[in-house]
């Protein structure tokens, strides 16, 4: 017989974040090390089983797709119309920034027609979707990693709990659909903010003509480098709303917990862009 | 008309908080200099910082951000790698020149930056985190009763922690991104590793700005982070808030200071780079 967690828990998410015990000091520091490395490994498989759980959760919720409209309405409006001066900063930098770097060719070689064709690529499929992730995970996924552990040490999802309401469709559905539509809608516009950037910093600081920027970017740049940063934008919006909602629903203990699990969350979020962009590059090319 | 004025007035009210915070993050900037020179003038001072804080701070801002540096940077420079053979295969197909470029560009941008942007997530988010709840909790308030200057007990040590950790993890970042990079190009794209591990692009100034990026980025981040943590209010909530502010404010800084640093090397240079 398996214990089943009472409807809408989500204590079984939870993990066991016992502390382990002392080690008695006649234990060697070879035996230490090791336990070190496995109470990490262990703590870090508890982490991801507790995030594909929860993804599995979601994934359910939807299959007769019941969302709270008004709960997904607010939560678009504050991730992506909120977040839209911040990204078009970031990207209006990291186009800036790839032009700077292709500025020593253009000065000694007179490459200018390049210039626009390393900057746009560069841009287009690393540099503007990874920037772009990684501060809309500190803007909107730590945001939304604090309110809902708030929501947790405060016990509201106990509170929706007892009015049976499911707090994983009613809470946490919106937040990820919202996140993933948001980072997507918000990487086409960083995108382009970012090729005006390559061309006003050409423009300004190497001299480059507007033209020439242009026909660099038409003629060497493919449709296919603007969609395969923009489709990697998506996982990358899946990746940190997972991770956000997951260590906010599992906090524990008062502010100190809610500080801890919104730099978890960060974290995580951080090494799952990186890995999605490996493995989504390699497998698409 | 009143609208209008309502606009005006928010849009007042935002320039005014904006400029107050950045006032205020100058000065702490400002008392933390202070604090290292006031550490450094009264040897053994009763009131500075405790003993073996350095230490403490040097070992959970650089030990512990070492695994996480090592896979991030790790994957973007195979990332990196594969996506410059990838173009290089459509254009020339000629790979003699990918190595030693790319090792270029990691010394004098990618390494420092993509290290910066990570450290500010996982440092700058785990100082805002802990000054914050002691803020919070009134454990800064009990300092500053006790004579304690917060910014010396707090920002200082995680300051010259974090500017010595940054560069040894950007080292060692930049190490891994560029092996990463090697393997996957030979992996995939059959690039002889000879050809590949190439240091002769790199010259002696990209390896000052090298350390000069690192420097500036491990500097920013515990005094954004800092900042953030010393004004969180209320609760939970607050503190939630100053790590959320501590995130995107350093990953801002080291994005705004990157530009900056790289336009002035190029002119210093005269594209020269």
């Amino acid at each position: 017989m398996i214990d089943e967690p009472p409807a809408g828990s989500l204590d079984h998410l939870r993990p066991q974040r016992d502390e382990p015990p002392p080690p008695s000091p006649e234990t060697g520091i070879v035996s230490r090390a090791f336990e070190g490395i496995g109470g990490g490994a262990i703590r870090i498989a508890q982490e991801v089983g507790g995030i594909v759980v929860l993804s599995g959760q979601v994934l359910r919720a939807l299959v007769p797709p019941r969302i709270d409209r008004r709960e997904l309405v607010k939560n678009l409006y504050k991730m992506g119309n909120r977040s839209v001066p911040i990204v078009v900063l970031t990207a209006f930098f990291a186009g800036g920034l790839m032009t700077l770097q292709a500025g020593p060719f253009v000065i000694k070689f007179g490459a200018a027609a390049l210039a626009g064709w390393a900057a746009g690529y560069a841009v287009l499929r690393e540099m503007g979707p990874i920037l772009i992730a990684l501060m809309f995970s500190g803007r909107v996924g730590a945001n939304n990693t604090a309110e809902l552990a708030t929501m947790t040490v405060t016990e509201q999802l106990d509170g929706l709990r007892a009015l049976a309401i499911d707090p994983v469709q009613f809470l946490v559905v919106p937040r990820v659909i919202a996140m993933i539509t948001m980072l997507f809608a918000l990487t086409i516009i960083g995108d382009f903010v970012a090729l005006a950037g390559a061309a006003i910093v050409a423009r300004v600081m190497l001299g480059i003509e507007w033209s020439t920027m242009y026909h660099s970017f038409a003629d060497n740049l493919r449709p296919y480098d603007f969609f395969h940063g923009v489709y990697k934008s998506l996982a990358f919006g899946g990746a940190i709303a997972m991770s956000s909602c997951y260590f906010g629903i599992t906090v524990r203990g008062g502010a100190v917990g809610v500080g801890r699990a919104v730099n978890a969350a960060v974290v995580a979020a951080a090494v799952s862009i990186m890995l999605l962009d490996f493995f989504l590059t390699y497998t698409t090319g | 008309m009143s609208l209008f004025r309502q606009r005006i007035e928010r849009i007042g009210t935002a320039l005014l908080d904006a400029a107050g915070a950045a006032i205020e993050l100058w000065l702490v900037y400002v008392s933390t200099i202070a604090g290292i020179l006031r550490g450094l003038s009264r040897r053994r001072g009763g009131r500075g910082r405790p003993r073996g804080e350095l230490v403490r701070q040097l070992f959970h801002i650089g030990n512990k951000s070492l695994i996480f540096i090592i896979v991030t940077l790790g994957f973007i420079g195979m990332v990196m790698a594969y996506q410059a053979c990838l173009q290089i295969s459509r254009v020339t197909g000629d790979f003699s020149q990918i190595g030693p470029q790319t090792l270029r560009l990691i010394v004098s941008d990618f390494g420092p930056t993509i290290t910066g942007m990570m450290l500010a997530t996982r440092v700058g988010a785990g100082i805002a985190a802990e000054i914050g709840s002691m803020k919070v909790t009134e454990q800064v308030d009990a300092l500053r009763m006790s004579g304690v200057l917060p910014i010396d007990y707090l920002v200082v040590p995680r300051f010259i922690a974090s500017i010595i950790m940054t560069l040894m993890l950007t080292t060692i970042g930049s190490l891994v991104m560029f092996a990463a990079g090697g393997l996957t190009a030979n992996y995939s794209w059959g690039v002889n590793p000879n050809l590949f591990f190439d240091l002769s692009q790199v010259r002696p100034r990209h390896l000052v700005l090298f350390v000069i990026k690192a420097a500036t980025f491990g500097a920013a981040i515990p005094v954004v982070a800092g900042f953030c943590g010393l004004r969180a209010r209320g609760s939970s909530e607050g503190v939630g808030w100053a790590t959320t502010a501590a995130v995107i404010g350093s990953s801002f800084a080291v994005i705004v200071l990157d530009f900056l640093i790289s336009a002035a090397a190029l002119f210093v240079t005269g594209g020269d780079l």
